[in-house]
């Protein structure tokens, strides 16, 4: 088989690059070109006249990182966002085992069902967390209707609230990569391990798991990508009390003005993901040698 | 096309992807895995459901279990210009960005997986690069260029969706590719095709699906985003979720809950319409 | 002798720094059926891919006819390739997929209908045209795959392992079907397979290849009794040999002296061969007879049977000379051999036997 794959590299390599003209040109103008230009603009000075000055300045790391405030954001970010993958790999997990060995008729169904949600949207998906776990909501009514307690629990505004509807929003992208690595494993592996005597805990722990390690992987960079850069679940959820990065950076663009600064902020961001992605790109290398 | 192409796709035997019955799982297991599969599908659609219930609520509070049935907040959406013109232009967006992300999501997995064998894994990360960025950064940077460069706000809240529903189509499309016997393509060509008749009568037909579920998650991601509308909306340019959340800043009644049944209700559409093409389960190879 | 109608000149494929194949220098005349036989990675594919236009060669000329066509693409050649695994389209039905090479060639409407329906009539599958591959039968898909080659009436017909994936029954069929097909239309074929009992029962001409290298070209008659090297001795058939080294040499006849002890006069037509050149004498299994007592004239050797299996028609037997040499010797399943038992002393008569060239150090 190695032959004829070369040999569509052959026939179709000669103008292999042509194919990827189209995405690189996209991305280079449309994605790498802004992005470095609002992340240079971290190192430039603040003007309440103008968006930016020129001039290069340390001023906004300075401020970013020597700020108690700021740095407290940075961390409860951090936190949240491991917190995040964490409950979402948890719940992810079983749900993508379930549905790549299941062979339910209803397979295609229940796939649909993960992500069909996400078509609706952050904003609404929040909201219905907001009549959830509101004073007025739906868990308080229960509790208060079973006896359990006498005033309303405050669970909105709480870490602890913006962690669980982070969770349930981010859970179908934890869960697409770890099916795709779980679908693709050779079920004769697992068999495999059984006539050798492993049992089920053993078996998932030697093979299944380890083997399942890039989408885990995958999974885990996706959903920490977008829990660090949320900004609409934190606000609704999390208000005042709970404030992240994402938040931050809003604000100072759209509010406060201050580019330079929300442009250090989305650095440091950046940066974080990038030592993630790094984690990810070197395990995954590892695997693979 | 029948649906039995699915099942000979290819000459080359494809390990099968289920297993019959989850395979070394006791009785005890086996229940314990069905309990914590339906508690998390009753996490992942509850929040989901509540909101449907709760646009039928007669008050304007937001309880649940609702008091009463009323379709008052569907009037009042319908009635609504303001969002009624947000469902509308969130619509015809994200049917662009889905067709445009799909042709250009269909040449970048061409070349990856018929050009690019030597080294799939970092170009091929490269692709997905905008599923790695905040989706916020994507869209103040497009903002900001557009202070610099003279563009349409119109066209850089269309590229900016493009780019984040290009990730997901490239996905699809690899999957559906991969799966198509690189021989094929050959074969035509033997037969006298020229490379872009043997892409049309061979290669296509058979990454129907893929573009299929393309289109579909594309469509998805680009209807529910937040964040690049949040910095590139304007005025006549709005998408629902800003809409919404606009809304959501003054107000909080049953009407978000019941737009949000019918976006519900056209996401249903969807999966029926894909069911009857090609069915589900051929869809849901990501 | 026929016109040759493809030629193959100094072709050389290589992947990177390994050789794929080459150098090739190969004819195919008009009608032949050529087979490319050899073992899995020597290169036979890839001769055959070249010759296709799915790969260019690195150094080396392809000519049809009087045409250079070594860097033509693969869909203006005019050559019909069946591959492996059939490549049928799986979307497309069986006529549409035979049709598909005279659509390319924009055949009228009317004439296509004929033409696929004489094809499929004629590979033995008429009625199918309506079914999609996914519905037919390994046999059939094969059927068709040919079909789709030849409707086009290809100056060449290219053949990839076609009968590889069929069973054994079936196999043995196809390949006596393919041949009589191929006689019947007179078109030159290739043929690639690493079956050397199938290349032998329907082939022209052989090619042998090995690890990228052509070991000899020529009938299956010539490879037979005279494999050029020792790869070749031993791919074909079963053979013994017996390290030597050339006492002296009259024209084609060698006198050899072996390391066993005994002495041979061998047979290398076209070898050039001195006093001292070390050989292999090749001695065919059924080039020995076994005789109960020394015989007249001729080279004996007084051995023991050591091993003796019994395979129906035929039974072969392992004999152990005096000077310890392992013979095989295979005889016809007949009451005088049935006889032999393993410990029975006999005699085994050379009746002819080769000399191959061989490296110092007795590389295959």
């Amino acid at each position: 088989m190695a032959t004829e794959r070369r040999e569509v590299v052959e026939a179709g390599g000669r103008s292999g690059r042509l194919w990827l003209a189209p995405i690189a040109l996209l991305y280079l103008i449309a994605l790498i070109a802004p992005i470095s230009f609002f992340l240079v603009m971290s190192v430039f000075r603040y003007s309440a006249l103008e968006l930016w000055v020129p001039t290069v300045t340390g001023e906004n790391f300075a401020r970013l990182l020597g700020d108690a405030y700021h740095r407290a954001i940075i961390v409860r970010t951090l936190k949240i966002a491991l917190l995040t993958t964490i409950g979402c790999l948890a719940l992810g997990y079983p749900l993508a085992w379930y549905l790549a060995r299941t062979a339910s008729a209803w397979r295609g169904l229940l796939m649909f069902l993960v992500i069909a949600p996400l078509m609706t949207g952050v904003i609404v998906r929040t909201y219905g967390w907001i009549v959830l776990l509101g004073s007025e909501g739906t868990i308080n009514t229960i509790l208060r209707g079973l006896g359990l307690v006498d005033r309303p629990l405050k669970i909105l505004h709480t870490e602890l609230a913006v962690l669980i509807a982070l969770v349930h929003i981010l859970l179908p992208y934890m869960v697409f990569p770890l099916f795709a690595a779980l679908a693709g494993q050779d079920p004769d592996l697992e068999r495999a391990a059984h006539t050798l005597g492993a049992g089920r805990a053993r078996t998932f722990l030697e093979v299944t798991l380890p083997l399942s390690r890039p989408g885990i992987l995958m999974g885990s960079a996706l959903v920490f990508t977008l829990t660090a850069g949320a900004v609409v679940t934190p606000a609704l959820m999390g208000g005042k009390d709970v404030r992240m990065l994402g938040q931050t950076i809003y604000e100072l663009t759209m509010s406060t003005l201050n580019w330079p600064l929300a442009s250090a902020v989305a650095f440091v961001l950046v940066l974080c993901q990038f030592a993630i992605l790094l984690v990810y790109f070197r395990s995954g290398r590892r695997r693979a040698a | 096309m029948p649906r039995d192409v699915r099942v000979a796709t290819t000459a080359v035997e494809r390990r099968a992807p289920v297993v019959a019955a989850v395979p070394g799982t006791g009785r005890t297991g086996r229940l314990a895995l069905g309990a914590a599969v339906t508690a998390i599908y009753v996490f992942l659609l509850a929040p989901v459901a509540i909101i449907v219930f709760s646009s039928f609520n007669p008050t304007e509070a937001n309880t649940f279990p609702p008091t009463g049935l009323s379709l008052r907040w569907y009037a009042k959406f319908f009635e609504s210009a303001g969002f009624v013109a947000a469902f509308r232009f969130s619509l015809w967006l994200a049917l662009v960005a889905a067709v445009a992300a799909t042709a250009i999501g269909f040449l970048t997995a061409y070349g990856l997986v018929r050009c690019w064998r030597r080294g799939p894994g970092v170009v091929q990360s490269l692709a997905m690069l905008p599923m790695m960025v905040p989706h916020l950064l994507i869209s103040i940077s497009l903002l900001l260029a557009l202070m610099v460069v003279p563009v349409p706000e119109l066209a850089a809240l269309i590229v900016g969706h493009v780019l984040i529903c290009l990730p997901f189509a490239i996905a699809c499309i690899v999957a559906s590719l991969e799966g198509i016997d690189a021989q094929l393509e050959l074969a035509a060509l033997t037969l006298g095709a020229s490379r872009l008749r043997a892409l049309w009568e061979v290669v296509i037909p058979l990454v129907a699906p893929g573009f299929l579920s393309a289109l579909l998650f594309t469509f998805m991601v680009s209807f529910g985003d937040v964040y690049i509308a949040l910095f590139l909306s304007g005025p006549g340019r709005t998408t629902l979720p800003i809409e919404i959340f606009a809304y959501m800043q003054w107000e909080s009644t049953p009407v978000v809950a019941a737009i949000t049944t019918v976006q519900i209700l056209l996401i249903i559409g969807l999966g029926l319409v894909i069911e009857r093409l090609v069915g589900l389960r051929n869809i849901m190879r990501v | 002798m026929a016109k040759t109608i493809l030629e193959l000149q100094g072709v050389v494929k290589r992947y990177g720094a390994t050789l794929g194949v080459g150098p090739v220098d190969v004819d195919v005349r008009e009608g032949e059926f050529l087979t490319l036989l050899g073992p899995s990675g020597c290169g036979k594919t890839t001769t055959l891919h070249v010759v296709a236009g799915l790969l260019f060669p690195d150094q080396g000329r392809v000519v049809l006819g009087a045409r250079d066509i070594t860097r033509l693409d693969p869909q203006n050649r005019d050559m019909g390739l069946v591959f492996q695994n059939y490549a049928l389209f799986p979307h497309k039905t069986v006529f549409d997929n035979v049709a598909f090479g005279l659509r390319m060639r924009r055949t009228p409407r009317a004439e296509i209908a004929g033409r696929v329906r004489r094809v499929l009539d004629m590979v033995g599958l008429p009625g199918v045209e309506a079914r999609l591959p996914g519905q037919l039968s390994g046999g059939q898909r094969q059927r068709v795959a040919l079909a789709r080659a030849l409707v086009i009436e290809p100056t060449v017909l290219l053949l990839d392992e076609p009968l590889s994936n069929l069973d054994a029954v079936l196999r043995k069929r196809m390949r006596l079907d393919l041949r009589e097909l191929q006689q019947h239309l007179g078109i030159a074929t290739i043929f690639v397979t690493h079956d050397q009992d199938e290349a032998f029962e329907i082939s022209d001409r052989v090619v042998l290849l090995n690890r990228g290298r052509v070991e000899q070209v020529g009938t299956p008659e010539e490879l037979y009794d005279d494999p050029a090297t020792r790869f070749a001795a031993e791919f074909i058939g079963e053979t013994n040999l017996i390290e030597g080294v050339v006492a002296a040499a009259a024209g084609a006849i060698v006198t050899v002296d072996t390391s066993v002890g005994a002495r041979y006069e061998a047979f290398a037509p076209g070898r050039s061969l001195r006093g001292g050149d070390p050989v292999y004498v090749m001695i065919r299994p059924e080039r020995i007879d076994l005789v109960p007592e020394r015989p007249a004239g001729g080279v004996a050797m007084p051995a023991t049977v050591s091993k003796r299996v019994f395979a129906g028609d035929v039974i072969t037997f392992e004999l152990r000379t005096e000077h310890g040499l392992l013979l095989r010797c295979s005889k016809p399943s007949v009451a005088e051999y049935r006889a032999l038992a393993p410990g029975a002393p006999v005699w085994a008569v050379v009746r002819d036997c080769r000399a191959l060239p061989r490296d110092g150090d007795g590389e295959a």
